[in-house]
């Protein structure tokens, strides 16, 4: 019995194995999507020996956003450049080894989405070394570091642009309808669902979101604020103690991403949300799927894209130039290039009347 | 005489007075907190958790444990999910799935929760691995087959939205009108607690699973068949899993491949709290329902009177450590 259940072991050990290099296989037959091994690369560099080789580093697959702006990369590569696209699992000592075999290959540039954004530091020093130029993504590397060289590029959006044009949504709204004063005192009361305390992008969007609505001359009373973890089951939850709270005291829900204003609807909804007169205007940003058709069923207000296509496509354009060895200009890139070293994405609002842009 | 009986009586609840204290504490903060509304919220929070809870009480009781719960909850969420989008959503995970029964997909989320289960059955009974080390294994496991499974074409790791109102209304649908309505979920928890109570206080296989977690020598000499009995236990508790997972999809509308992160250090505390033994071969029905809706009285109190996130994972750490210490002394007073 022993003997069996050991074979079997084995051969489920050796199963999943193969499953994963069969996985690869297909990768480099598709486009080069999730390669991790030695036999897509060198699959690849045969069919294209022409266009520079760039070695890209996702600081997560698993990431929603991430996972758009890796497949916008891997399209927006055809023809300009040969991508060898690796997962740093979130953890930095990973993508600095990835960081070290793309060097050890030799390839041409690199593209890198930082898992923690100080240690960008560290890879400039090795990309310069081997003089390979090297284009951040998606976390801003500290200044000092951008200041280490000049083939070092950054392309990403500006966090607290996401903010603000998620208070505006609300802003545009509370003008437009002045039944959504709903206690008539002028002054704006709202619940708040952060993010994870301490992420950058969740304490930018809080207070950016909050400044916007102010700027825009609107007094605000801040009646509950909690973490829901970017998570839809908590911002349902967090939501539903709000209203045991503050019931219809709340003019407004903002939260830091779709999953938990998503989540927040639903807790709404419980309440009588959303049918009849009821309503409560609830924005988010993303643009994810789901929100997405929230915005067209008329629940969720607003949300705010991050344009993953035109991060990918700007990011691979660029390191595909400077793999090359040309100096990239706003014609080349087709985007502005600011200081020299920066090229900034903008977010987009998107409400019911512009749901197409997000699909 | 009577000062020990009031020092047993304290020994053996002092956790709940502890508890009782902290929502007293929250209702004189906020008064507004004693309502209906409340309770159903609470309820209706709870009711996951409490099945979640039930299947980690079976693990526990046997002396085992299971950190694979939370995902299974994860894989079986995305599993229904995937197959109960309405037909012009414009993302669909299967974009020609056919609208299917309701039921299907529901059932083949939970027999794939029982297979997960039945696996770690195995894995514990027949290959002789340790409860944490086995179910550490599959958690890593089951979360990578989700993963690859959400983020198979078309769908290419998007949340999943769009779910069908005949599916959603199973968790956020209700019996009655009004404030005095009951959620069916909290229906389905209740009818999940009492299957529950059948097993573990009128079947040979809950006789059997008090023995195995009181002494599981003893338990192989008088001749119960423990690793069969074991295998059966894991893939009922992966069962409860698996509806559990069905349940928060058709609640929240939604799921990714994150849901369930964690559940099972909650499920564990909530056990814990409702005075499951860590160390096997005690636990009730009754306990584990007061031990989850005591942990989400405290989850959705603090929300409610607006204590910093950071002091309510503080508050929860010290619940779940005085929870077991208490819980120790209980047993190591009456040894």
């Amino acid at each position: 019995m022993k003997k069996i259940t050991s074979v079997l072991l084995a051969s489920a050990l050796l199963g999943a194995a193969l499953a994963g290099c069969g996985g690869n296989n297909n990768a480099a037959d598709t486009g080069n999507k999730a390669n991790t091994g030695n036999a897509a690369a060198t699959a690849n560099s045969g069919s294209a020996a022409e266009t520079p080789k760039v070695g890209v580093a996702i600081y997560k697959f698993d990431d929603t956003f991430m996972t758009g702006v890796r497949n916008a990369i891997d399209t927006a590569a055809k023809g300009i450049a040969t991508v060898d696209i690796v997962d740093s699992q979130n953890s930095q000592p990973t993508q600095n080894d990835k960081v070290d075999l793309f060097v050890t290959k030799k390839y041409d540039g690199m593209l890198i989405n930082p898992v923690d954004r100080t240690a960008a530091g560290v890879i400039i020093d090795k990309a310069k070394t081997a003089d390979i130029p090297v284009v951040f993504l998606n976390r801003e590397p500290l200044p000092e570091d951008m200041k280490k060289w000049d083939k070092v590029y950054y392309v990403g959006a500006k966090a607290e642009e996401s903010g603000t044009m998620s208070g505006q949504l609300i802003v545009d709204y509370w003008k437009a309808h002045p039944e959504a004063d709903k206690n008539g005192d002028g002054v704006l009361q709202y619940v708040m669902l952060k993010g994870e305390p301490g992420h950058q992008d969740a304490e930018l969007r809080t207070t950016y979101s909050i400044q916007a609505i102010e700027d825009a001359g609107i007094k605000v009373e801040k009646l509950a604020e909690d973490t829901a973890m970017w998570d839809r089951v908590k911002g349902q939850e967090k939501m539903a103690a709000f209203l045991g709270s503050h019931g219809d005291k709340i003019e407004a829900v903002l939260a830091n991403n779709d999953d938990m204003a998503l989540g927040a609807i639903e807790a709404l909804k419980a309440q009588g949300y959303f049918s009849g007169d009821k309503y409560m205007p609830v924005v988010g940003v993303d643009a994810t799927a789901p929100a997405v058709q929230a915005l067209q069923d008329g629940t969720m207000l607003g949300t705010v894209l991050n344009d993953a296509n035109n991060q990918g496509k700007a990011a691979i354009v660029l390191a595909s130039l400077l793999a090359k060895g040309e100096t990239p200009t706003k014609e080349t890139v087709g985007f502005d290039i600011t200081d020299n070293q920066y090229v900034w994405i903008s977010y987009k609002k998107i409400t019911k009347d512009n749901v197409a842009d997000a699909q | 005489m009577n000062v020990k009986k009031a020092q047993s009586f304290v020994t053996q609840n002092a956790i709940y007075i502890v508890l009782v204290l902290l929502i007293m504490g929250i209702i004189i903060y906020e008064p507004s907190f004693m309502s209906i509304n409340t309770l159903r919220d609470v309820l209706i929070q709870s009711s996951t958790r409490v099945i979640i809870a039930l299947g980690v009480a079976f693990i526990l009781i046997t002396a085992g444990t299971d950190l694979s719960a939370g995902r299974v909850v994860g894989f079986t969420a995305v599993i229904s999910a995937s197959m109960l989008q309405i037909p012009d959503y414009s993302r669909r995970f299967f974009p020609d799935l056919p609208q299917v029964q309701v039921w299907l997909p529901i059932l083949i989320a939970i027999v794939a929760g029982l297979l997960c289960g039945l696996i770690n059955g195995v894995i514990v009974s027949k290959l002789n691995v340790p409860p944490f080390i086995a179910t550490l294994g599959t958690m890593l496991i089951v979360y990578g087959l989700n993963s690859l499974y959400f983020d198979m074409d078309p769908n290419q790791s998007q949340p999943i939205g769009g779910l069908r109102p005949d599916f959603t209304k199973i968790g956020s649908g209700f019996i009655g009108s009004g404030q005095y309505s009951i959620p069916y979920i909290v229906l389905i928890a209740l009818a999940v607690a009492a299957v529950v109570w059948v097993l573990f206080n009128k079947t040979k296989l809950g006789k059997n699973m008090y023995a195995i977690g009181g002494n599981m020598q003893a338990a192989k000499v008088s001749g119960i068949n423990v690793s069969k009995n074991l295998i059966y236990i894991y893939a009922i508790a992966g069962a409860l899993y698996g509806l559990a997972g069905v349940l928060e999809a058709a609640r929240t509308g939604g799921a990714t491949n994150n849901y369930g992160n964690m559940y099972e250090l909650d499920a564990i505390a909530a056990c814990v709290v409702g005075g499951v033994s860590t160390t096997g071969g005690i636990g009730t029905v009754p306990g584990v329902l007061v031990g989850v809706i005591i942990f989400t009285l405290i989850n959705y109190g603090l929300t409610f009177i607006g204590i910093s996130p950071y002091y309510q994972l503080i508050i929860k750490g010290l619940i779940i450590i005085a929870a077991v210490s208490f819980d120790m002394r209980k047993y190591s007073s009456k040894k």
